[in-house]
């Protein structure tokens, strides 16, 4: 309060001084007493000309005395105290003047008692005019003396000293005004003083500076790192969000910028309109030694034109990108893919085969049959051995088809050579012997059976037969072509071989009418019994021989070579 | 380990700004000076952010920043007053230069660093830089004389 009400005073009194003078706000200075204080009223640009500059002691209301023996004087654009006294505190004021310009800097001056080193005698706490300074620990560094004084104080050389001590290490070296420092640890912090004579108009003051030195971990400028991306590509799908971050890290002390570029235009810039691709918020965590620092891209969808473009994030002068690629091909999924298709190929083969085997067969064996005839000492393909049914309709049956269907089928169509029993034996031979006999020149064994024949004569009363029939299917392996005429419901009734026999070969049903004279050799029943049939050799039709006839019997040489075609 | 979610890009460094013989940025008479550094004064806090927009700025002078100070909220900016320009304070926003969609270019700077110094030369002006006298107080100006009578080489002190 007291002191605005000063402030007043002097506003009043430097009124008078001038009224068109700019006022400049106040400097505060405090310094300790005994030692010489200088300020110098400076105003730039307006001191650097032609200017007129007056101290005044605002208590007196006087101008400050020109006469450099005086212990408070002017000189040039200074105010010099030599040295401070504790009365000397108080508000000062500099006007400076040219033609056209006035400014006024006012200075409150406070002076305290200070005991350098003297622990016994503290000073005032809340007054200081220690200077603050730093040295970083490294290689070397330096602190300063600030003593600024006009040209008329002399300064002898300076003297150092830390904790009251001066200073004798090597590492430290005065230079001008200057302490170098080598080598400088973190125990080079603390208290500092330079010192120095100053003699002015004959006379010598002393004049220190305390300092308070902190400690600061030197910066080592280091260059960003960018930890990720590392040129990388990445795999996306086309269509999907993604949100890649790129993490750096940096001195504590950088100023770097961090962002996201395509071809050199920021992300944000480069989807202004879209806004598709944006740069995300940049998060830190501060570590002792850096800071890590992370910042994403976030693509909302990821477009055709995005792939194989490098998205640049920068860090200062570091730089680094990803690029997106399609998806590679999975070739697991191909391979699993591949087999499943494969695995139904296959079976589809397996169905349709099963399902034409027996056109398939005949077809290979019209195609690529053989003209050598077989030498396996055969002399007929099958031989028929039928029952001999008490019913007569199922006689006549057993009759018309293999005393007349396989005859015309097999034989005349296909050209099989059959025996059968009833037809192809000698008169007078003896049943079993004729079976025996003629059954081992056979390559199949054609056996008829027709359902509820209790009295299966063939096999069942007949043991001699019963026997040559065991002994060509076991003994020579014959394989059995076994023809149901009627559908067989109850198989047990049959004899035991005949299961067997079933059981091991299968059973062809007939199907068709007994009663049509002509039958086809391609209907599904005759194919079945074709395909049970061995392989079919044919002479060459092509021989000189074979043409002579053709030209001999054109009628009959046709009609040989429809059953060739059928068959 | 401290956590920061704050949008680094919206926020700017924070740093005290000397000169190697310990004298630090200080405001005065809303005038950027330079003193020597005291125990029992705060230096100005200077403002740091980085130009987003590089495309018409040119590469090799340094990193375009802008320089703002925190209290008072304003921004330093170099015009051309007569002959040579000038260092001036505007009351403006750093943030609101920086989202701008371009460089304004009388507020940018180019920052260079150099060992543990940097120099802020201007965009507007190229060849001019921050400057200050040799010893004693002053005020920041601008210079074209590098490594003579003047200092423009500065360090930046971040705050703990």
């Amino acid at each position: 309060m007291l002191l605005l009400l000063l402030l007043f005073c002097f506003r009043k009194l430097s009124d008078k001084i001038s009224n068109t003078c700019k006022d400049r706000d106040m400097h505060h200075e405090a310094i300790s007493a005994d030692q010489p204080f200088a300020f110098n009223c400076t105003n730039p640009p307006l001191t650097y000309g032609e200017v007129n500059v007056v101290w005044y002691d605002a208590a007196s209301k006087a101008p400050i005395s020109k006469d450099n023996q005086s212990r408070i004087h002017q000189e040039h654009t200074w105010i010099l105290i030599l040295p401070l006294k504790l009365e000397d505190s108080g508000i000062y004021l500099c006007v400076i003047k040219n033609a056209n310009n006035c400014v006024r800097i006012w200075m409150n001056l406070t002076v305290f008692e200070k005991h350098w080193c003297d622990n016994s005698r503290r000073s005032l706490p809340n007054l200081s005019d220690d200077y603050q300074q730093i040295l970083r620990t490294g290689p070397s560094d330096s602190l300063t003396c600030h003593l600024y004084f006009p040209e008329t104080c002399v300064l002898g050389p300076i003297m150092w000293y830390k904790d009251c001590k001066e200073i004798t290490e090597t590492r430290f070296v005065p230079v001008e005004m200057k302490l170098v420092v080598y080598d400088v640890s973190a125990e080079d912090s603390g208290s500092y003083a330079c010192a120095a004579e100053l003699t002015h108009a004959g006379r010598a003051y002393r004049v220190l500076n305390s300092i308070n030195v902190t400690g600061r971990v030197g910066n080592e400028r280091r260059i960003p790192k960018i930890i990720y991306p590392k040129n990388n590509s990445i795999e996306v799908q086309l269509g999907s969000t993604l949100i890649v971050d790129c993490n750096i890290t940096d001195s504590k002390d950088n100023t770097n910028l961090r962002c996201w570029r395509v071809n050199s235009t920021l992300v944000d810039t480069y989807y202004s309109e879209s806004k598709r691709i944006r740069e995300g918020i940049e998060t830190n965590v501060s570590f002792p030694e850096h800071i890590f620092y992370t910042v994403n891209i976030t693509f909302l969808e990821v477009k055709m034109e995005d792939y194989g473009l490098p998205f640049m994030c920068h860090a200062g002068v570091s730089t680094a990108y990803f690029m997106l690629t399609l998806p590679a091909p999975d070739f697991r999924a191909y391979l699993i893919g591949g087999l499943i298709a494969l695995a139904v190929v296959v079976t589809s083969v397996l169905c349709i085969y099963n399902y034409f085997k027996i056109d398939i067969v005949l077809w290979y064996r019209s195609a690529f049959s053989s003209t050598k005839a077989m030498e396996d000492g055969k002399l007929y393909d099958a031989y028929v051995l039928y029952p001999k049914p008490q019913k007569e309709s199922q006689r006549h049956d057993v009759d018309t088809l293999v005393l007349k269907l396989l005859p015309e089928v097999l034989e005349r169509q296909c050209r099989y050579k059959l025996f059968i029993f009833g037809r192809d034996e000698f008169p007078g031979q003896a049943v079993a012997h004729v079976i025996d006999e003629n059954i081992k020149l056979c390559r199949r064994l054609i056996l008829i059976i027709v359902p509820e024949s209790p009295s299966f004569g063939l096999l069942k009363n007949m043991s001699e037969e019963q026997i040559a029939v065991y002994n060509a299917l076991i003994q020579l392996g014959m394989k059995v072509i076994l023809i149901e005429l009627e559908k067989i419901e109850d198989y047990t009734t049959m004899p035991e071989s005949i299961q067997y026999m079933r059981q091991k070969h299968g059973a062809i049903q007939w199907t068709g009418d007994l009663t049509e004279s002509s039958q086809c050799a391609k209907t599904k029943f005759w194919k079945r019994v074709r395909y049970h049939m061995p392989p079919k050799r044919f002479p060459p039709s092509s021989s000189p021989a074979a043409e002579a006839r053709t030209l001999q019997f054109p009628s009959r040489q046709m009609e040989t070579k429809m059953g060739l075609i059928s068959c | 380990m401290t956590f920061s979610s704050a949008l680094a890009s919206e926020v700017p460094s924070r740093r005290y700004v000397q000169d190697l013989n310990h004298r630090a940025w200080v405001l005065q008479d809303q005038t950027l000076m330079i003193v020597p550094r005291k125990e029992r004064m705060v230096p100005i806090t200077v403002t740091l952010m980085p130009c987003r927009h590089l495309e018409t700025l040119e590469k090799d002078r340094g990193k375009p920043m802008y320089l703002g100070l925190l209290e008072p909220n304003c921004c330093l900016f170099c015009k051309k007053d007569g002959e040579q320009p000038v260092l001036q304070l505007e009351e403006r926003s750093i943030i609101d230069l920086h989202a701008f969609r371009e460089p304004v270019k009388p507020f940018l700077f180019y920052h260079s660093e150099t060992g543990r110094t940097s120099t802020f030369e201007s965009v507007a002006f190229p060849g001019w830089f921050i400057a200050v006298c040799s010893k004693g107080d002053c005020p920041l100006f601008m210079t074209q004389e590098l490594g003579k009578t003047y200092i423009t080489d500065f360090e930046l002190i971040r705050q703990n």
